[in-house]
């Protein structure tokens, strides 16, 4: 009986894990050959075509309430998803890699300080901490990208300072360095490698939050400007007719569902995976 | 059996009379709910030009005269008034025995100590230069005041009938009285709460001095911003009145039996304002290029639930509205040789600042957009909040483009007033056209007056400051038992004096 259970719960993990995979191919895919993918334009307004329902005059998802192909734009949408979820996780991970070594190798009154300044801006509510880097900043995808990544840096550098400080105790690292082995290149040989299935994981689950707050972002109008397609500003733009044109919430709502599940989902199974002496 | 009838009829009679008339004095009773679309910054009108405070302020203060429905000045705390030396001097007669919320008489010292309150500097009044023309108060007796004015002030009237010349209590001025949040005036409701952001709650002044009115025992304003909440709330009973600015749920409400809707012609002026100030839109031939790309009507349509397209810089149904609609069609072809002409093309973006929380301006932004980009223009779109649309784009003209429509305005001349001169966001500056505005002022012949206005708006047809959309409906959803709702005209303040429930 429980082996039974086990079984069926190994296959149903095993189906979203495929699906998982294969719809953030399919991301990567419409992000690099959206022109390929979307039959129109994802800005060309048609006044006469406004608020099409689904499948109707060769619009799969109908359009908007400007008459822009729905189905178009959440193909283009992927561009930008993509591009702020790769670079502010980017800038998290290295910014968090430097912090988190320097640290957990140091000690002392340097780790004291990066770990106050940490704790600091990891007290703030993530949404919160980026409104106010993108007010500084000015409103845009480019400081919105950057301010994604700085919000998220503290979480990486948490995690790498106690990968570096357990690592420098362990057996093997100790005899290395009575052997002589300089300091940088036990770093670089065997710190780094120790730790990045953990990073891997972090990032991918750091990918699903930064989807969510891009969109949410965007969605306050402090991200992607319009006429650009972005998930979260076809949500917005999407309150005021959601009695009248659904399709216009429901489809972008999806697909971002859909990719935060995906990335979280992913993001579980691989520190599962990556981490076995850990389970 | 019969007589188990007769005992379970009258029973039942027995249950469902006290229902009856239980629910008929609830009715009554009940305050009238009605969406506010934002939380009004004070309560106290002298101290905002928010237009969210007057439409509650209405109901707590009365004004010396007001306008009735058709914008024509009839008496409400002055019963009647008099001009003497040349319309330099006005005398009000007061109504006798209205009395304040806090049962003090009105007395001809409330209104001299109000209207010093108003031009006193303290008192940061954004309406305060139009009482300038005010010299000297006079109180002869305490049923008369007399004003004495520097130089006779067509405006000066319909400033008094606004929400901003509301009558205070001086004893209460003279305590520096919060009025913002603790309102005490003689109108036909008083305030009962205030919930910042969600509510509040005014129930009616059983001395006001309208005999009979007000018919209904309060009114709720319910906070709510977003229009699709409203929507719901009229079609489930749970609200009593909405004032939306667009069409798109229309079909929703005229399928509901419950819910009435009327089209009532705003006195919006929408436009698409250039700043002037800067290249290429210092040339007058790339604000015509602009003008003679955008089809008006396609944008009150889409953005703006419809409406009527102005030619000029006043609303369509204002008296001293003038047609000149005919002088930029829609002409895309001469719209691309004028910028040639002008040497203008793609290399020099331009930047619209839309003002984000007013959904059918970045909608009509970016239908702007694409028709400007028909004719080889580009333009960038940013989106700003609010309060940084007020200070960088109205206060600092920081901006190319922008999107945002002109209220209503009772007299010609606080609309136009400073246009011509580099104080308005557009920084359009005509001379002509600035002393014309000053030289209207001073004059008290209606016809001669609206000679000079025509001449203005003739120039800023043709100068082109602005692309000048049109005048938009408002749509006014109401349930069907409820009568006698009344929008003020032009200055779109909510009236309940008259209103009942059927």
């Amino acid at each position: 009986m429980r082996i039974r259970i086990r079984r069926k719960r190994q296959k149903i993990q095993k189906f979203f894990l495929f699906t998982s995979t294969v719809y953030l191919c399919f991301l990567l895919f419409a992000a690099v050959g959206s022109s390929y993918l979307a039959p129109h334009s994802p800005t060309t307004q048609n006044l006469n075509q406004r608020l099409l329902p689904p499948f109707t005059e060769g619009k799969i998802l109908g359009t908007d309430d400007l008459g822009r192909d729905i189905w178009s734009r959440i193909v283009y949408g992927t561009r930008s998803l993509l591009l702020i979820g790769t670079v502010s996780v980017g800038i998290a991970l290295a910014g968090g890699l430097v912090m988190g070594i320097l640290a957990g190798a140091i000690g002392g009154i340097v780790d004291s300080f990066i770990m106050l300044l940490m704790d600091g801006i990891l007290s703030f509510p993530t949404v919160l901490l980026a409104i106010t880097v993108v007010s500084v900043l000015g409103y845009g995808l480019v400081q919105v990208t950057v301010a994604l990544g700085i919000v998220f840096i503290p979480v990486f550098a948490r995690l790498v300072r106690a990968e570096t400080i357990s690592r420098l105790t362990e057996g093997y690292v100790e005899s290395s360095r009575a052997l002589g082995t300089p300091f940088p290149k036990i770093l670089l040989r065997h710190v780094l490698p120790n730790m990045m299935p953990d990073l891997i994981a972090q990032s991918t689950v750091t990918f699903a939050l930064v989807v969510v707050i891009e969109a949410s972002l965007s969605f306050l109008g402090l991200g992607t400007q319009p006429p650009e397609p972005s998930w979260g500003l076809m949500l917005k733009e999407s309150r005021n007719f959601l009695y009248q044109a659904p399709w216009m919430a429901i489809f972008p709502g999806l697909a971002l569902a859909a990719t935060v599940f995906s990335f979280n989902y992913l993001g579980d199974y691989l520190s599962e995976q990556l981490n076995p002496q850990r389970w | 059996m019969k007589p188990m009838k007769i005992i379970l009829v009258i029973g039942l009679l027995f249950v469902f009379i006290p229902t009856l008339s239980f629910s008929r004095g609830a009715k009554e009773e009940k305050p009238i709910r009605i969406a506010l679309s934002g939380n009004p910054d004070t309560l106290d009108p002298q101290k905002t030009a928010g237009t969210l405070t007057f439409q509650v302020t209405k109901s707590i203060y009365d004004t010396l005269i007001e306008p009735d429905e058709k914008g024509v000045l009839v008496p409400a705390l002055a019963e009647r008034w008099d001009f003497q030396d040349d319309g330099k001097k006005i005398l009000f007669h007061l109504r006798k025995g209205v009395t304040f919320h806090d049962g003090t008489p009105l007395t001809s010292k409330d209104v001299a100590s109000t209207l010093a309150r108003i031009k006193d500097k303290n008192t940061g009044s954004p309406h305060g230069a139009e009482f300038s023309p005010i010299e000297r108060i006079e109180t002869p007796d305490s049923s008369t005041v007399i004003l004495y004015l520097s130089s006779p002030s067509a405006p000066l009237l319909a400033t008094l009938a606004s929400g901003w010349s509301a009558i205070l209590p001086a004893h209460l001025i003279e305590t520096g009285h919060d009025f913002g949040s603790k309102p005490v005036g003689s109108g036909p409701f008083k305030l009962k709460s205030w919930v910042r952001d969600n509510q509040i709650l005014l129930e009616k002044n059983p001395s006001y001095w309208m005999p009979g009115k007000p018919k209904v025992g309060g009114v709720e304003f319910r906070i709510i911003t977003e229009r699709s909440i409203q929507v719901q709330g009229l079609l489930s009973g749970q609200l009593d009145v909405i004032d939306m600015y667009d069409a798109i749920d229309l079909p929703l409400l005229q399928k509901n039996p419950n819910v009435k809707v009327e089209k009532i012609l705003t006195s919006l002026v929408m436009v698409l304002a250039m700043n002037t100030a800067r290249p290429p839109l210092s040339d007058l031939r790339v604000r015509q290029a602009i003008n003679f790309a955008i089809k008006k009507q396609e944008i009150l349509d889409v953005a703006y639930g419809g409406g009527v397209p102005v030619g000029t810089f006043m609303d369509a149904s204002d008296p001293y509205y003038v047609d000149f609609t005919s002088l930029y069609p829609y002409n895309p072809e001469k719209a691309k040789t004028l910028l040639q002409e002008a040497g203008v093309g793609t290399d020099r973006t331009l930047e619209m600042v839309l003002p984000q929380n007013f959904e059918p301006h970045v909608r009509a932004g970016q239908i702007y957009q694409e028709m400007l980009q028909k004719v080889g223009l580009s333009v960038k779109i940013r989106l700003v909040d609010w309060s940084t649309w007020i200070s960088d784009v109205y206060r600092k003209a920081n901006y190319d483009l922008t999107v945002i429509g002109h209220t209503g305005k009772l007299d010609p001349d606080s609309r136009l007033a400073n246009y011509g001169t580099d104080k308005t966001y557009v920084r359009w500056v005509h001379p002509e056209a600035a002393s014309l505005i000053n030289k209207a002022r001073g004059i008290m012949n209606p016809n001669e007056r609206k000679a000079i206005y025509q001449r203005v708006l003739e120039i800023m047809a043709k100068e082109v400051p602005f692309v000048y959309v049109g005048t938009s409906y408002r749509y006014l959803g109401t349930r069907k038992t409820l009568e006698g709702f009344r929008i003020q005209p032009k200055l779109d303040a909510y009236d309940f004096r008259h209103v009942e429930v059927r």
